[in-house]
C-alpha cells in the first residue's frame, strides 16, 4: 500500500525537520533573531559525528560528541556575537548572521576540513531492527532517525517543562525584559537556549548523513530554508507548531513527489506554502492573532 | 586595461546599480528584502529571451527587462503589504527561489542549462562585447541609477519612503498610504535590478539559473549594509569592495567567503551603521578630516610663523 | 462645519469590551475627553482616526461616514492626530517632520515623484508651524534627540502641519512642568481661534477644567458625563470614578 509507505517515508523525512527547526523557533522565540547560521551548526553538527564515527566506529558516542560540538558552537555564535545586538535593529544580527553562514560554509570546504566533496557516513542502522509488514517496511536506518528523534524530543520535553531553565526560558519567549525583572537570569537561560537548540540541529546534522549515507560541506542550505517555512507554518516560536508543520510539510512533499512527479521542484512547492501563508494566516496553522 | 580588469571593472559596475537599487527598497523605505536576485535574474532572463528567442536588439532588450522586472516587482511586493519585518524577510526569500524555480523548470527558460547565445549588444552596425564601450555602457548606467537614487531623495517619494521606514503609524497620521509606497519602492527597485540584468546578460552572452539564487541576494543585501544603507555613498562602496577585492586579491581569492563572512560579522559588531554610513567612525573621520582647513587655518599660519 | 459625530461606538479586544456604545457630538469647541486608566480614550481616538475599525457603529464626519476609510485617507479629510506615545521621526530633522505633515497629504501618490520637498515655499510653511509652537530653535536637530517634552509639541506641529480642521490631541500635557502646560494650553486656545475643533485627552484635571468649553467623561469603556466643567467637576459618579481608582 503505497500511501503508508508514503507516510512512513513522510515521518522520517518530518524527523530531521522537526530537529532542525526546533533549534530555530527556540531562538527566536527568545531573541526573535533570524537565525540563518543555524544551518552552519546543523552541518558542523554532521562533521562532527563523521570524524568521531570514523574514529571510534561507535555511532551512539558520534551523535552526542556532535551534539556536544553542536551545542557549544552554538553557544560560542551567541556569547560572542548575537549577545551585542540584542538592542541594534533587526537588521544587524540577520546581516551578522548571514555572515557567519558564509564564512562556515565556506571554512568548511577547505580541504584541511571537509573539502569541497561528498563523504559517506556508512552507519548501517545501529542495531535498530527492520520493521516490515504487508503494507510498509522501515529500514533499520528509518527506525534510527525515528527513535532518535523521539528520544530527543521526550528529553527536550522534559528538559522544559521539569527544570528551571525550561521555566526561564518560557518566561523569556513570553517576554524578555519582564523575564529579567522577576530574576530569570537571562543569560544562562538564552545560553541554555543555544545550546540545546544547537544540538538539536547537530543531531539532526548526523541523522541526515546517516540516512543518505553522505556528509557535504552545504548540506545545511536547503534544510535551513526549509527551517524557516516551518518555523512560519508552525507560527513563529511555538514548538508544538514545529511538530505539526514539520510532519505536514513532510507529508505533503512525499505526496507531490510521489503523485505528480517533478512539475515544480518540491522546495518550490514548499516555498511558495510560504508566502501564501505569511500572506493569509501569518500567525502559523496554530497560532491565534 | 587588461581585458581581466575589464570585465571586473563592468562585473562591479552592474553589483553597483544592484546595490543602489536595493537601497532604494531597504535604505529609504526600510523594507529588508532576500530576494534582490531574484529581480536581477528576472531582468537577465527577459532580455535573454527577448536576444535569443525574438531576435530582439539589445535597446528593445533592455527597456523591455526594465518594464517587465519594474512590473514583476510591483506584484511580487505585495506580500509586503500584508507583512512586515522578519516576516518579510522569509517572504522575499521564498520569493527568491520561486523565481529560480520557474527558470529552472520552465523549458521555455532553458532549464538548467539556460540560455546561451545571447548576442552582443549592436549600435549603428557596430557591435560590442567587452572592451571599453561595454564599460562605459555599464558605468553610465550606474550614473543613471545614482542620479534616480538622488532624484528619489529629493522629492517628496523619498520623504514618503523614510515616513514608512521610520513609524508605519506616524507615517499614516500625515496621510502616508504605507501600502501604496511600498509597492512604489518594490516596483523601483526591481526595475533598477531588472536593467542590471539585462546588461549581464549581453556581458556574459548566457544565463543561468544557479546565478541568481538566494545567495545573491544576501551578496547583495550585504554590500549596502557594509557601505551604509540608506546613503548614496555606502552601497557604492560597499558593492565595489566586496565584488572587486576577492576578484582583484589574488591571495584572498581562496577564502574571499570566508574572509567575506567575517568581514559581515565584525561590521555589525563594531560599526552596525556601516563603512561609510552616517555616523561610522570612518565617515565622521572623513568629514572632519574635510573640514578641518576651513575652520583651522587661522591658527596654522600662527604656529608657521 | 467640520462636525463629528461618534455614533454607538463599540469596540472589542477579543473579550475585552474598551469601548460601549459610545455617543457624542462635537465640533467647533475645545472638547475634553477625561477618564482613569484603561477607559478607552485613546481607542476611542483610533477609531476616529481610522486605526481601529469600531467592532459595532460608525463615525461621521461632516454627514460622511467614516467607514472603510483608512488612516491615511482620514488625515486628508482634515482630521488630524497626535499619539499618547510620541512617534515623531526619530532621523529626521525637526523641520523634516513637520515637512512630512505639509507635503504628504498633498502628494498622495504619483504626483510626488515630481516635486522636491525642500523648496523656499514649503520651507517657508512648516517654519510658520515651528514658530507657531515654538520650534524654532531645534529646526535642524533631529527629532530623537529633543527631550520628551519638545517631542510632544513637535507631535502636535506634525498634526498641525497637515491643515486640520479636527485636532485630536493625546494627553499633550503629560510630564510637561506647569509653565509649558500653560504655554501648550494658550496654543491650543488660539488654535481655537483659528476655527479649528479640538478634542484632548487630559488626565490632568486642572489642566482639562481650564481649558476645555465641554468635557466627556470616559470609563471602562461608556461615556458617565457630559457637560461643562463645573458641572463635571460636581457630578458624583465622576467623583466616584476617579476616588475609586486614585492611590
Ligand atoms: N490594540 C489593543 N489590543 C488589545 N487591547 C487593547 C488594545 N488597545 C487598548 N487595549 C485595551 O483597551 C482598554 C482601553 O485602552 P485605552 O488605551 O483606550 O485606554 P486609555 O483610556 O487611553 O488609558 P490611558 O489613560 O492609560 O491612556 C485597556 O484595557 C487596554 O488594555
Ligand atoms: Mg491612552
Amino acid at each position: 500500500m503505497p500511501i503508508l509507505q508514503n507516510l512512513s517515508n513522510a515521518l522520517v523525512l518530518a524527523s530531521t525537520y522537526i530537529l532542525m527547526a526546533m533549534g530555530l523557533t527556540m531562538v527566536y522565540g527568545v531573541l526573535k533573531i533570524l537565525h540563518i547560521a543555524h544551518a552552519a551548526v546543523y552541518t558542523v553538527g554532521a562533521f562532527v559525528g563523521l570524524l568521531a564515527y570514523t574514529w571510534l566506529g561507535n555511532f551512539w558516542l558520534a551523535l552526542l560528541l556532535a551534539m556536544v560540538a553542536a551545542g557549544v558552537m552554538g553557544v560560542l555564535i551567541y556569547r560572542g556575537v548575537y549577545f551585542y545586538m540584542l538592542d541594534k535593529p533587526r537588521t544587524v544580527p540577520l546581516i551578522a548572521s548571514i555572515g557567519l553562514f558564509v564564512m562556515f560554509t565556506d571554512l568548511l570546504q577547505k580541504d584541511f576540513l571537509m573539502g569541497p566533496y561528498q563523504r559517506a557516513l556508512p552507519v548501517a542502522g545501529a542495531g535498530m531492527p527492520r520493521l516490515r509488514t504487508e503494507w510498509f517496511s522501515i529500514t533499520p536506518k528509518q527506525m534510527l532517525v525515528l527513535a532518535v528523534t523521539v528520544m530527543l524530543l521526550v528529553i527536550v520535553y522534559l528538559i522544559l517543562t521539569r527544570t528551571r531553565i525550561g521555566l526561564g526560558w518560557k518566561a523569556a519567549a513570553m517576554d524578555r525584559e519582564m523575564a529579567g525583572a522577576v530574576g530569570v537570569n537571562l543569560n544562562r537561560v538564552v545560553a541554555m537556549n543555544f545550546f540545546l537548540g544547537s544540538a538539536l540541529a547537530g543531531a539532526a546534522g548526523v541523522l541526515v548523513g546517516v540516512y543518505n549515507n553522505s556528509v557535504f560541506a552545504t548540506m545545511g542550505d536547503l534544510p535551513s530554508y526549509k527551517a524557516f517555512i516551518i518555523i512560519v507554518l508552525g507560527g513563529m516560536g511555538s514548538l508544538p507548531g514545529v511538530i505539526v508543520a514539520s510532519i505536514l510539510l513532510a507529508v505533503v512533499e512525499n505526496f507531490l513527489v510521489a503523485s505528480v512527479g517533478y512539475v515544480l521542484p518540491r522546495d518550490a512547492v514548499a516555498f511558495l506554502v510560504l508566502i501564501l501563508m505569511l500572506m493569509f494566516r501569518p500567525h502559523g496553522l496554530l497560532g491565534q492573532e | 586595461m587588461s581585458g581581466y580588469l575589464m570585465s571586473v571593472a563592468v562585473f562591479v559596475g552592474i553589483w553597483v546599480t544592484l546595490a543602489l537599487s536595493l537601497n532604494i527598497l531597504t535604505g529609504y523605505a526600510g523594507q529588508v528584502s532576500l530576494g534582490h536576485a531574484a529581480f536581477f535574474g528576472i531582468g537577465a532572463y527577459t532580455s535573454a529571451v527577448l536576444a535569443v528567442r525574438y531576435g530582439q536588439p539589445f535597446g528593445v532588450d533592455f527597456l523591455a527587462a526594465i518594464l517587465v522586472t519594474g512590473l514583476a516587482g510591483t506584484v511580487l511586493g505585495l506580500p509586503s503589504l500584508r507583512v512586515r519585518h522578519d516576516f518579510l524577510v522569509l517572504a522575499t526569500m521564498g520569493v527568491n527561489f520561486v523565481v529560480v524555480a520557474v527558470f529552472k523548470y520552465v523549458d521555455f527558460f532553458g532549464g538548467a542549462m539556460g540560455l546561451v547565445n545571447i548576442p552582443a549588444p549592436e549600435f549603428f552596425g557596430t557591435t560590442f562585447r567587452g572592451g571599453v564601450p561595454y564599460l562605459l555602457l555599464v558605468w553610465g548606467y550606474v550614473v543613471v541609477v545614482w542620479l534616480v537614487s538622488w532624484y528619489i531623495s529629493k522629492t517628496w517619494v523619498g520623504l514618503a519612503f523614510h515616513t514608512i521606514r521610520l513609524d508605519e503609524d506616524a507615517a499614516a497620521a500625515v496621510g502616508v498610504s504605507s501600502a501604496r509606497f511600498k509597492i512604489y519602492a518594490f516596483g523601483i527597485s526591481a526595475a533598477l535590478a531588472g536593467g542590471a540584468g539585462s546588461l549581464y546578460a549581453h556581458f556574459i552572452g548566457s544565463v543561468f539559473p544557479d546565478t541568481f539564487v538566494f545567495v545573491e541576494s544576501i551578496a547583495i543585501l550585504s554590500m549596502i549594509v557594509f557601505g551604509g544603507v540608506g546613503t548614496l555613498r555606502g552601497p557604492i562602496i560597499g558593492a565595489i569592495i566586496l565584488k572587486a577585492a576577492p576578484e582583484l586579491l589574488r591571495f584572498v581569492q581562496d577564502y574571499r567567503f570566508t574572509i567575506y563572512g567575517a568581514l559581515l560579522v565584525l561590521m555589525m559588531l563594531f560599526q552596525p551603521m556601516g563603512l561609510i554610513g552616517e555616523g561610522s567612525w570612518l565617515w565622521r573621520n572623513l568629514t572632519a578630516l574635510f573640514r578641518r582647513p576651513a575652520a583651522s587655518q587661522q591658527p596654522q599660519q600662527e604656529v608657521a610663523q | 462645519m467640520n462636525k463629528l459625530r461618534v455614533e454607538r461606538v463599540s469596540k472589542m479586544f477579543g473579550g475585552l469590551q474598551a469601548l460601549k456604545n459610545v455617543s457624542l457630538e462635537t465640533g467647533g469647541e475645545i472638547l475634553g475627553l477625561i477618564g482613569p486608566n484603561g477607559a478607552g480614550k485613546t481607542t476611542l481616538f483610533n477609531v476616529i482616526s481610522g486605526f481601529l475599525p469600531p467592532t459595532e457603529g460608525a463615525v461621521y464626519y461632516n454627514g460622511h461616514s467614516l467607514h472603510r476609510f483608512r488612516p491615511h485617507q482620514i488625515v486628508r479629510l482634515g482630521i488630524a492626530r497626535t499619539f499618547q506615545i510620541v512617534k515623531p521621526f526619530g532621523d529626521l530633522s525637526v523641520l523634516d517632520n513637520v515637512l512630512t505633515g505639509c507635503g504628504m497629504p498633498v502628494y498622495p501618490s504619483w504626483r510626488a515623484f515630481f516635486r522636491r520637498y525642500h523648496t523656499p515655499l514649503t520651507e517657508k510653511a512648516a517654519d510658520e508651524i515651528l514658530e507657531l509652537t515654538d520650534l524654532s530653535a531645534w529646526r535642524d536637530v533631529p527629532a530623537s534627540s529633543l527631550p520628551i517634552g519638545l517631542q510632544r509639541r513637535l507631535e502636535i506641529a506634525r498634526a498641525l502641519a497637515t491643515r486640520p480642521d479636527l485636532l485630536l490631541l493625546d494627553e499633550p500635557a503629560a510630564g510637561l512642568t506647569s509653565h509649558e502646560a500653560e504655554a501648550l494650553a494658550q496654543l491650543v486656545r488660539r488654535l481655537h481661534q483659528q476655527g479649528k475643533s479640538i478634542i484632548v485627552i487630559e488626565h490632568n484635571m486642572a489642566f482639562a477644567m481650564g481649558l476645555c468649553e465641554r468635557i466627556v467623561v470616559l470609563a471602562q469603556g461608556e461615556i458617565i458625563a457630559v457637560g461643562p466643567p463645573e458641572e463635571i467637576q460636581n457630578n458624583e459618579q465622576v467623583i466616584n470614578v476617579y476616588l475609586g481608582r486614585s492611590k
